[in-house]
């Protein structure tokens, strides 16, 4: 039996069964195929505020779909499932359930903010593209992003230590990344950019001098004492656990707001 | 000649046309059906008006007394008129107390009548005490209190749903009635002042809040109070399993899928029909009624306010849907125009 409109349906919500006997009846294949219900049974109140505590959804509110972020967008020309206004208006009304069925594509979002520029009500669209990204990171519907991985390690050195140490950062972020350094190392980009930042080249084309001339020494020296030492601004101790307790503090009204 | 001017219909374009009249110096005569002067906002209760914020009350108690210790003019309740003979300069009306009258001119702001929601049974009033209408609401908010009738309770969630009675070919009427949408954007606030924990949901198929009501009661309702707005014409509202909750039912046209939401209460948002006695005032006066069942009007760039009987005038809400305000304006501009065409005919006479 053709399911007519199926573009309407979500396929994990059209259930056919390979083989079925009810009562005896074999309804294997098509004839046993069942829609399960799309009706929107509730509204979440609370979703529209978790989504205006993150930063960039403060004005999420104010949207009246009127579609010119979706119109002026420079990813749903490219992608027309990549729909701003929809996801607008499933956070204003608490539809959760159809964010979390874009959670793949809602962070391709470009920043271009052409939407940003074309809104009659001030709403922001990109600022909410980024919220809904973050609170889908945050609920753990995606992966954690590359860049919070780095603002993570970046964050806690300088809370830590109240400076950081580019190589440390670098390092933990590659691991917790996930990153093959060897590979990086060996013929990755990490490679080209040692063989230039030693001018490699000048040592193959035999200019030993000139190679000699230019090996950076004190640098990575520096840097291994950094790396070993892990020395801190002076008179930090204090100063960082006031800002670690700002910090937990605007964490905790951001969640109470949520 | 007679240059009294009968006014009839003792609402906001009556009363603005009866102090129009009498402030330059006409003799007015008021005839008013109920036994009050107010019309709609007094007859029914009305909250806050808008776009002024200030009590009905208030508001047309002003009107009313303005005009009720004018000397000039003299004030008929509970009284209707049912004969007037004559034209221009000379017309005779007999009152329902068997008074005659003998009036120059002759205005009428004979009004509207609110739509009866118990013609959309599908929606639930009538059936459910939980489903009242914005009148009902304004009572509500008059009183101070917004609560569920069937049991009193504070409604946690409020569904308002728009053109009810309006912009319905189902049930004849193909008007906007131009001012619910913006009354029920300001009923949402007002819902939300009395009880800040009540989440209003607003139901439409476009949001007309013209002119500057755009952002004092739209945005405002939605950025400050947020009141949210969704896009769907329900299709029925019922009981939900446990007897007390009602269940919107429709299509949210956005999501592009059917819902059957829980509420506590659910408002019409009820508009404005024809005077239901206007069958009866197009044959009283010998003025035409247009296709919708509204007093027809006449030429209006030259001839404004004219009905299709010449020295009758007519204006506010008997003509359209109409605002309070710009009902105002209708009286004070008829009270021109009857003064204004007396005086050329006494010229004339002269």
């Amino acid at each position: 039996m053709p399911i007519h409109e199926k573009s309407l349906l979500d396929p994990n919500k059209v259930l056919t069964a390979e083989k079925l006997v009810i009562d005896g009846v074999d309804v294997s294949g098509h004839w046993n195929t069942m829609i399960l219900p799309r009706t929107v049974a509730d509204y979440d109140p609370d979703f529209q505020k978790t989504i205006r505590a993150l930063p960039g959804g403060e004005n999420v509110h104010r949207c009246w779909q009127c579609g010119s972020c979706t119109n002026s967008c420079t990813m749903y020309a490219i992608n027309t499932d990549f729909n701003p206004r929809y996801w607008i208006y499933c956070t204003n009304l608490g539809l959760q359930s159809e964010i979390v069925k874009d959670k793949d594509i809602i962070w391709q979002c470009v920043s271009c903010n052409k939407c940003t520029n074309i809104c009659p009500k001030d709403v922001r669209p990109e600022g909410v593209m980024k919220a809904l990204a973050h609170w889908l990171e945050m609920e753990g519907h995606t992966p954690k992003s590359r860049s919070s991985m780095f603002d993570e390690e970046f964050t806690r050195q300088c809370i830590e230590r109240g400076r950081i140490e580019d190589s440390e950062v670098m390092f933990k972020f590659f691991k917790a990344s996930g990153e093959d350094v060897k590979a990086l190392l060996t013929g990755g980009w990490l490679r080209v950019f040692i063989e230039r930042m030693n001018n490699l080249p000048l040592l193959k084309a035999g200019r030993i001098g000139a190679f000699l001339a230019r090996l950076p020494i004190t640098g990575p020296l520096k840097m291994g004492w950094m790396m070993l030492f892990k020395p801190r601004t002076r008179s930090w101790a204090r100063t960082g656990a006031v800002l670690a307790a700002y910090v937990e503090e605007q964490k905790r009204k951001a969640h109470a707001h949520g | 000649m007679n240059d009294t001017i009968l006014v009839v219909g003792g609402g906001p374009t009556g009363l603005a046309a009866a102090h129009g009249a009498a402030s330059v110096g006409r003799k007015v005569v008021l005839v008013e059906k109920a036994d009050r002067l107010g019309g709609a906002p007094i007859l029914s209760g009305y909250a806050k008006l808008v776009p002024s914020g200030e009590w009905a009350k208030d508001a047309i108690g002003r009107m009313i007394a303005r005009v009720e210790s004018n000397p000039l003019a003299t004030v008929h309740k509970s009284t209707r008129v049912t004969a007037l003979e004559g034209g221009p300069g000379n017309f005779s009306a007999t009152l329902s107390n068997g008074q005659q009258v003998q009036a120059g001119a002759v205005i009428l702001g004979t009004g509207f009548t609110h739509f009866d929601s118990i013609n959309k049974p599908e929606w639930g009033f009538g059936t459910y005490e939980d489903v009242v209408t914005t009148t009902q609401v304004e009572q509500m908010v008059g009183a101070g209190r917004i609560a569920c009738p069937s049991d009193g309770r504070t409604p946690e969630r409020v569904a308002i749903l728009l053109c009810v009675g309006s912009r319905d070919r189902q049930i004849g009427r193909e008007w906007c009635s131009k001012i619910c949408c913006t009354v029920s954007t300001n009923l949402a606030i007002e819902i939300k002042e009395l009880s800040p924990k009540t989440d209003v949901f607003i139901y439409y198929m476009d949001i007309r809040t013209f002119g500057l009501y755009e952002d004092k009661f739209y945005w405002t309702s939605q950025e400050e109070f947020g009141t949210k707005f969704v896009k769907a014409r329900i299709a029925e509202v019922t009981i939900a399993p446990d007897g007390k909750r009602l269940l919107v039912k429709g299509e949210d046209t956005l999501v592009k899928r059917p819902i059957v939401i829980p509420f506590d209460l659910v408002v019409h948002a009820i508009g404005m029909d024809p005077n239901e006695d206007n069958p009866e005032i197009a044959k009283v006066f010998g003025v035409g009624l247009e296709k919708h069942g509204f007093l027809d009007r006449g030429e209006h760039y030259t001839s404004s306010f004219s009905s299709t009987r010449p020295g009758v005038y007519v204006g506010g809400a008997a003509l359209a849907p109409e605002d309070i305000d710009t009902c105002v304006s209708h009286g004070l501009a008829m009270a021109m125009r009857a003064v204004g065409d007396l005086a050329a005919l006494a010229r004339k006479a002269a």
